[in-house]
C-alpha cells in the first residue's frame, strides 16, 4: 500500500463525509418545503387526539417554533454526533425505531444480494461453457428478460405460486424463512440482471482480446483460459456495478417489503410519509445516503488493489496508466 | 507425455522410411490448397507453401492480404466464424482436420506464436511471471523453482536486462520493446520446432525493430527453430527470410528465394510493392521536392516560417520531474519540410504540442509566420490555428465515424466562420480535389472509406482553412506501404503547388529521407543533430544518428546474420 494510495484514500474519505453532510442538508431543505404544515396536519388532526399541552410540548421538543435555519443547524449538529432526534408521532427516539426494523431489512437485502450474485455468476460464466446449440442463447436472454419485469410483479407471481397454490409458505407470516427466501428472490432477480449483463459483455470482450488468443496459442485449455485469464479482468468492472446495485436493493426492498407485508425500513418509511413524521423521514433518507456513499467509497478503495493498472489519485476518480506513460517515463531524463 | 510424443514421432518416421524413398526430407510445415472464409467471404484462396526445418519463410502482403489469417489458420486460432479448408501438415501430420483436443498438445510445445501488438498480447491484470509459468508448464519440469529459473534464463537470453524485475512486473509497467521480448521469450521457452511471428515489430521503433529481428534470426539459428514471419515490409522480409511468399487479396502473387523475388520481381504486384518501400527508393519523389530545396537555398523569404528557439518543457510525473523537451531550437524556411526524428519518448510529440500551442514551454519562444505562439491567450491561439493545422497519425481514430465526409471537412470553416455557406461548400470540394478525392464521397461516412482515403480526408480537413503550415504527426504510420506512398505523393504535390510548410514527425527514417528537406534528430528531449537530409543521411556525425540509420532495413541479407552463413563463419573463427 503505497503512500500515494493512502493519500488518495484519505482524500476520498474526506470527500465522502462532505457528500453525506450535503445529502443531509438537501434532505432537510426538501422535507421542510414539502407542502402542508406538519403541525396542522398531524398534531392538530383530531383523529390523533393530542391535547393542546401535548402539542406544545412536542413543538418545543422538536424546535418547530424556531426559524428553519436554526432548526437545520440544531438537527445537523445532532446528526453529526449520531443523535437522530425523536419521532414526532410517538416521541420515541428515531434511532430506536430504525434499530427495530433494520435487521429485517438487512436480512432481506443481504439474502437478495447473495441470490443476485449467484444468479449473475451462473448466467455470466455459464455463457462461456454452454455450447451454442445447447441453449447458450437462452442463457444470454435471461438478463434482459429479468430487467423487463418489475420486481413487484415477480413478487406477486411468487406469492401466488408458492404461497397460495403450493402452500410453501404462509402469507400471513411474512418473516418466516421461506417467505424471506421468496421475497429475496423477487428483490434479487432484477439486480442479478444488471450484474450478469456487465459480466457477459466483459467476458465476450475479453475473450476477443489478443492476449486470449496468445494464451490459447500457449496450449491452454478453455477451462484454464477462463479461470486464469478471463475471470479476473471480466469480473473487475462488476465491483462498480455491485456498488450501484446496492442502491437498487435499498430502493427495491421498500417495494418488496410492501408486497410481502414485511416490517422493515420500507414499512417505517411508509408510515412516516403518511403521517408526515419529519424526523423519521430525515433519518431514513440520510441513512440511505450514508449506505450509498459508503458502498461506493469501498468500491473506489478496493478497485486499485484488484486491478494493477488503476491508480487512486486525489484529483480524478481513478487513473489508468499505460505502457506509453511508463515508456516515456523510463526513457526521458529524470531530473528530480 | 513427451516420451509418448517422441514415440509417435519415431513410429511415424519409421513408417515414412518404409514408404518409397522420398526425394527430399518432409518439410516441417506444408500448406496445401489452403482457403479460409468468413461466411460467404473467402479471404484466403488456395494458398500453398513449404517451410523446411531451421529455415525461415516470410509471408508478405498489405492489410487484407490474408497473411495474418494464414498464420492463424496454421495455429488454428481463427476467430469464431472463420472456416479453413485444404491441408496444413505439421511434421508430416495433418492438423487442420484434427480435433481441438488432439491439436492442443502441439500449441506452445511444438508451435510457438509471437503476436503483432505486444501491448495487447499479455493479460493486463496478471504478472509477467504468472503468464510465463504457463509457458514453462509445457516443459515437463515439476519443480516450480527450476521452472522460474528457466524463465529468468530465457528472459536474459532474449536480451531483457533485469529478468527478475520483468518477472514481477505487470504488462503496463514495461515498454513495447520489452513486452515483445517477453512474448518471444514465452514462445521459445518450450523450445518449439516452429515459431509463427505475426508482424512482430510493426508496433516498435526502428532501432528496437532491428534488435528484435536480430534476436529472432539468432534464435532461429541457435535453437534450430523454423520461422514463419508475417510482415508487410518487403525490405525486412528480404533481409531475414530464406524464402518469400507475396500475397494480395488472399492469393499468392509470387514466391521464391529473396534474391529473385526481391531483386527481380516477376509479378506486377511485387514490383509495385518493391517500388513503394521508402528504404529502397530514397529519391523517388526528387522532382516534387525540388521547389522546396530551391526555397531552402534562397532561405525562403526574409523570416523563417517557423522559429523555435531554446524551448524547454518539463513535466512532473509521480513526484519526479521529467524534462520532455530540453533546450531545442530549429527554424523552418517557408515552403520546405522539416522532419523531427526520434524514438518513442524522445520528446517529439511534446515538441509538436508546444508548436501547436497546446502546451506552454517553461522557457524559450516559438514563432509561426513571424507571430509568437508562446504566451498567447486561448483566443489569440485560435487565430494562429487558422494558419497552423495538424494531421494526426491515425485516420482510423481521428475522424468522427458518425459524421459525413462533407461535415468533417467543412467543420474548420464553420468553426472559424469563414465565407457564406455556398463558399464553404465550394472550399470543401476544392480541398477534396486537392487531395485527389471525388465529390461522390461527400455524403459518405469514414467507415465506408479505406485507410488511405481517410488520411486524405484528414489532410483535406487541414487544407480547407488554407493554412501556411501543416504539422504531420506520423501521418502514414498506420497505413500500408503502398497507401503510404500515395499519401506521400499527395503531400509533396500539395507542397509544390501551394508552397506549404511542413513539420513532419516520424520515427521512420526512410520516409523522412523521401519527404523532408531538413532534419532534427531528437534523443531524450534534446536535438542531437540537425542539418539537411543529405548531410544527415550521408554523413551522420552522432553515434545515435548512425545507430538509427543502421536500423533501416536494407532488403539485403547481412551475411553474418543469416543462419546458413553462421557455421562457416564459426569455422573460420576456429
Amino acid at each position: 500500500m503505497s503512500h500515494a494510495y493512502l493519500a488518495g484514500a484519505a482524500k476520498r474519505i474526506a470527500q465522502a463525509n462532505v457528500v453525506i453532510l450535503l445529502a443531509y442538508v438537501l434532505t432537510f431543505v426538501v422535507v421542510s418545503i414539502l407542502p402542508g404544515d406538519p403541525i396542522t396536519n398531524v398534531l392538530r388532526d383530531p383523529q390523533n387526539g393530542f391535547g393542546e399541552d401535548e402539542i406544545k410540548a412536542i413543538i418545543a421538543a422538536q424546535g418547530l417554533d424556531q426559524p428553519i435555519p436554526v432548526q437545520l443547524w440544531t438537527s445537523l449538529s445532532h446528526f453529526v454526533v449520531g443523535d437522530l432526534g425523536l419521532s414526532m408521532r410517538s416521541s420515541r427516539p428515531v434511532a430506536t425505531l430504525i434499530a427495530e426494523v433494520l435487521p429485517s431489512t438487512l436480512i432481506l437485502s443481504s439474502a437478495a444480494f447473495a441470490i443476485a450474485l449467484l444468479l449473475a455468476v451462473t448466467i455470466g460464466y455459464g455463457t462461456q461453457f454452454v455450447p451454442k446449440r445447447l441453449g447458450q442463447g437462452l442463457l444470454r436472454g435471461f438478463p434482459s428478460f429479468f430487467l423487463s419485469v418489475p420486481n413487484f410483479v415477480i413478487g406477486l407471481v411468487l406469492i401466488h405460486l408458492f404461497g397460495f397454490q403450493l402452500g410453501l409458505f404462509r402469507v400471513i407470516a411474512p418473516n418466516s424463512f421461506w417467505a424471506t427466501c421468496f421475497a429475496a428472490v423477487a428483490l434479487g432477480i432484477p439486480v442479478s440482471a444488471r450484474i450478469a449483463e456487465v459480466l457477459i459483455a466483459n467476458l465476450d470482450k475479453e475473450s476477443e482480446q489478443e492476449y486470449a488468443a496468445v494464451a490459447r496459442g500457449r496450449g491452454l485449455t478453455q477451462m484454464r483460459l477462463f479461470a486464469k485469464h478471463l475471470l479476473k479482468p471480466s469480473s473487475l468492472p462488476v465491483v462498480t456495478v455491485i456498488a450501484l446495485a446496492i442502491g437498487e436493493l435499498l430502493g427495491g426492498s421498500l417495494i418488496t417489503e410492501t408486497v410481502f407485508g414485511r416490517t422493515g425500513i420500507g414499512s417505517l418509511v411508509q408510515r412516516a410519509v403518511s403521517t408526515q413524521d419529519l424526523p423519521v423521514l430525515q433519518a431514513v433518507v440520510s441513512l440511505a445516503a450514508v449506505v450509498f456513499v459508503l458502498v461506493n467509497l469501498i468500491a473506489d478503495l478496493v478497485y486499485p488493489l484488484l486491478d494493477p493498472r488503476v491508480k487512486l489519485v486525489g484529483d480524478s476518480r481513478v487513473r489508468r496508466t499505460t505502457a506509453d506513460d511508463s515508456a516515456i517515463a523510463s526513457s526521458a531524463t529524470v531530473t528530480s | 507425455m513427451a516420451a509418448q510424443d517422441r514415440l509417435t514421432t519415431s513410429t511415424f518416421t519409421r513408417a515414412e522410411l518404409a514408404a518409397p524413398v522420398p526425394l527430399r526430407p518432409i518439410p516441417l510445415l506444408r500448406v496445401d490448397g489452403l482457403s479460409v472464409s468468413y461466411g460467404p467471404h473467402e479471404v484466403v484462396t488456395n494458398v500453398g507453401f513449404e517451410l523446411g526445418r531451421g529455415e525461415s519463410l516470410a509471408l508478405i502482403g498489405e492489410s487484407g492480404s490474408g497473411k495474418s489469417t494464414i498464420a492463424r489458420a496454421v495455429l488454428r486460432l481463427l476467430p469464431s466464424g472463420g472456416r479453413a479448408t485444404g491441408r496444413v501438415a505439421f511434421d508430416g501430420q495433418e492438423v487442420l482436420g484434427m480435433s481441438e483436443r488432439g491439436f492442443r498438445p502441439l500449441r506452445g510445445r511444438a508451435i510457438g506464436f509471437v503476436p503483432q501488438d505486444p501491448g495487447n498480447a499479455l493479460n493486463p491484470v496478471r504478472t509477467i511471471g504468472a503468464q510465463a509459468q504457463e509457458a514453462a508448464a509445457l516443459l515437463d519440469e515439476p519443480d516450480k523453482a527450476i521452472r522460474k529459473q528457466l524463465i529468468l534464463e530465457t528472459f536474459a537470453e532474449v536480451g531483457l536486462d533485469n529478468p527478475r524485475r520483468v518477472y514481477d512486473s505487470y504488462p503496463h509497467q514495461l515498454s513495447g520493446g520489452m513486452l515483445q521480448r517477453v512474448l518471444i521469450g514465452l514462445a521459445i521457452l518450450p523450445r518449439p520446432a516452429l515459431l509463427v511471428a505475426d508482424e512482430p515489430t510493426s508496433a516498435l521503433d526502428v532501432t528496437i525493430q532491428k534488435r528484435i529481428l536480430d534476436l529472432l534470426t539468432r534464435l532461429q539459428h541457435d535453437l534450430k527453430i523454423s520461422l514463419l514471419l508475417i510482415t508487410h515490409d518487403l525490405a525486412i522480409a528480404a533481409e531475414r527470410a530464406n524464402s518469400l511468399v507475396v500475397l494480395k487479396d488472399g492469393v499468392i502473387q509470387e514466391a521464391g528465394r529473396p534474391a529473385s523475388v526481391f531483386s527481380s520481381p516477376a509479378s506486377a504486384y511485387a514490383r509495385k510493392l518493391r517500388a513503394d518501400v521508402p528504404a529502397l527508393n530514397p529519391d523517388r519523389y526528387a522532382a516534387l521536392r525540388d521547389t522546396g530545396f530551391r526555397a531552402l537555398k534562397t532561405g525562403g523569404g526574409d523570416t523563417p516560417k517557423i522559429g523555435v528557439s531554446a524551448v524547454t518543457k518539463t513535466f512532473t510525473v509521480d513526484g519526479k520531474t521529467l524534462t520532455a523537451v530540453d533546450d531545442i531550437s530549429f527554424t523552418v524556411p517557408a515552403g520546405t519540410t522539416h522532419a523531427l526524428v526520434g524514438e518513442s519518448g524522445s520528446g517529439k510529440t511534446t515538441a509538436v504540442r508546444l508548436l501547436l500551442g497546446l502546451e506552454q514551454p517553461d522557457t524559450g519562444t516559438i514563432a509561426v509566420a513571424g507571430e509568437q505562439i508562446t504566451g498567447r491567450s486561448p483566443e489569440a491561439l485560435r487565430a494562429a490555428w487558422r494558419h497552423l493545422q495538424l494531421v494526426y497519425q491515425n485516420p482510423f481514430t481521428s475522424l468522427d465515424p458518425t459524421w459525413t465526409i462533407e461535415r468533417l471537412v467543412r467543420e474548420p470553416l464553420d468553426r472559424f466562420n469563414i465565407g457564406t455557406s455556398k463558399e464553404r461548400v465550394a472550399r470543401v470540394r476544392e480541398a477534396l480535389a486537392d487531395v485527389g478525392l471525388g465529390e461522390h464521397l461527400l455524403s459518405r461516412k469514414p467507415g465506408a472509406l479505406s485507410g488511405g482515403q481517410r488520411q486524405r480526408v484528414a489532410i483535406a480537413r487541414a487544407l480547407v482553412l488554407k493554412p501556411d503550415v501543416i504539422v504531420l504527426d506520423e501521418p502514414t504510420s498506420a497505413l500500408d506501404v503502398s497507401v503510404q506512398a500515395d499519401i506521400v505523393e499527395v503531400l509533396l504535390s500539395l507542397q509544390a503547388n501551394l508552397g506549404l510548410t511542413y513539420v513532419f514527425v516520424s520515427h521512420d527514417l526512410a520516409l523522412v529521407r523521401q519527404l523532408a528537406h531538413t532534419v532534427s534528430v531528437m534523443h531524450r528531449g534534446r536535438i542531437v543533430e540537425h542539418g539537411t537530409v543529405a548531410a544527415i543521411f550521408d554523413n551522420p556525425q552522432q553515434p545515435y544518428t548512425r545507430s538509427l540509420l543502421a536500423s533501416i532495413p536494407s532488403g539485403v541479407a547481412d551475411p553474418t546474420q543469416l543462419p546458413h552463413a553462421r557455421p562457416r563463419l564459426m569455422a573460420t573463427a576456429d
